[in-house]
């Protein structure tokens, strides 16, 4: 049988097993506020409370207390062109509680939020003083196409 | 004295066997092929593992290397490949995390190839494992093992690849299987539509080979030496000869 393929289960037969689980799990800020052991997941529509609880223990080892599922229905929306309705993909969401005295905080991804800003500015400045190279270096002909060079 | 050398090669491949009886033991020559174990950090094991890794927060570019390629994992072991499915899948988790959060904090996500990498990755190493699926299979039972299916014709009468499985029950007995697959029946109206659907295909071609005609003839009376043989290598179907006979051809001069 294939990888992803098992035989009929049948009482005595051997257990099935997965041996290249290909489940995919995200971590996900939580949508609304909640208490400090409880962790929120994204993950593949498939999955059950099981799974989940076997995928974070043996992969992670990460132990759980509790683990609850919801199926968030996909948004829909009209194309603003064509004017059909748009639905988007649904998501399962799961929300796993630690134990007791484990707490999770969602780490700040972001650190240094002006790098961004001091970045953008430096290759503003770098484009700008580009054109003025340009205009000094075409001073002596105006009127020419800026490709045309000698 | 060929194949049993060879065959104790292979069986060198397999582990230290003792090759009994007449063979005799060649030297072996050192292998050529030296392959690298796979290089691990010791794992966190932790819910940070959802995150990639500290230094790399907040970066504009993270610099990696290729996918993994069959050539490369058809060298390594079972349970080598068993170890590397689990990095790819938590390396897989943890961009897709890091992707959800940079969408959700309009972030810009750096190097989003890395997570078609890891995919390309995972395809290989199925395909690998697959294939050594197949081998212990054929070696064993003859057959693939892999999911057999034949072409059948659905309710409309369409060709299409039926996929076998398993059931508890026989056929005859399994009514929910009997409402899920509906095969052909003979039909008035099975035959009506097939008939429209055919005279559809049949014009489709028809016009397709029209269109083929007329657009050779136009690449002749456009580029009259072109090469020939590109060109019946092209339109196969097209007769060049018939196309130069054709009223279409040449241009709109009176013919000296």
């Amino acid at each position: 049988m294939s990888t992803r393929w098992y035989p009929i289960y049948q009482k005595t037969g051997p257990q099935l097993r997965v041996f290249l689980p290909n489940f995919w799990m995200k971590l996900i800020r939580t949508t609304e506020k909640q208490p400090k052991n409880i962790v929120q997941f994204s993950c593949s529509m498939q999955m059950t409370q099981f799974d989940i609880k076997n995928y974070l223990e043996k992969i992670y080892n990460v132990k759980t207390v509790d683990i609850r599922t919801r199926i968030a229905l996909g948004k829909t929306r009209k194309d603003p062109g064509n004017g059909y309705v748009i639905k988007e993909d649904d998501a399962k969401y799961a929300y796993v509680t630690l134990p007791k005295g484990e707490e999770f905080q969602f780490p700040d991804l972001y650190p240094d939020e002006n790098k961004d800003k001091e970045d953008y500015e430096k290759s503003l400045e770098q484009t700008k003083q580009g054109y003025k190279d340009y205009l000094e270096k075409n001073k002596g002909r105006p009127g020419m196409p800026g490709w045309f060079t000698i | 004295m060929g194949t049993a050398n060879k065959i104790f090669n292979i069986c060198k491949l397999f582990g230290n066997l003792t090759v009994q009886g007449s063979v005799k033991t060649v030297p072996l020559k050192p292998f050529s092929i030296v392959t690298r174990s796979i290089s691990t950090s010791p794992p966190l094991k932790d819910l940070m593992e959802f995150f990639d890794q500290k230094d790399k927060w907040g970066g504009i570019e993270v610099k990696t290397g290729r996918a993994w390629n069959k050539e490369e994992m058809r060298l390594k072991s079972n349970t080598d490949l068993h170890k590397l499915w689990y990095i790819l899948l938590k390396e897989r988790n943890m961009l897709l995390t890091m992707e959800q959060d940079a969408k959700d904090q309009v972030r810009l996500f750096p190097n989003p190839e890395r997570l078609d990498k890891v995919e390309i990755s995972m395809e290989n190493l199925e395909a690998v494992v697959r294939e050594r699926n197949k081998a212990y299979h054929q070696l064993e039972t003859g057959e693939t093992g892999e999911r057999p299916g034949k072409v059948t014709k659905n309710a409309f009468g369409l060709n299409y690849y039926y996929k076998m499985s398993e059931y508890p029950l026989p056929k005859h007995m399994n009514k929910k299987w009997q409402q899920k697959y509906r095969f052909f029946k003979h039909d008035k109206d099975n035959e009506a539509f097939l008939l429209k659907y055919r005279e559809k295909l049949y014009l489709n071609k028809k016009r397709q080979k029209a269109r083929n005609f007329n657009h050779v003839i136009g690449l002749l009376n456009r580029f009259p030496n072109m090469d020939i043989a590109a060109l019946k290598q092209q339109y196969p179907d097209v007769d060049l000869e018939k196309a130069k006979r054709s009223r279409k051809y040449g241009g709109h001069f009176v013919p000296k």
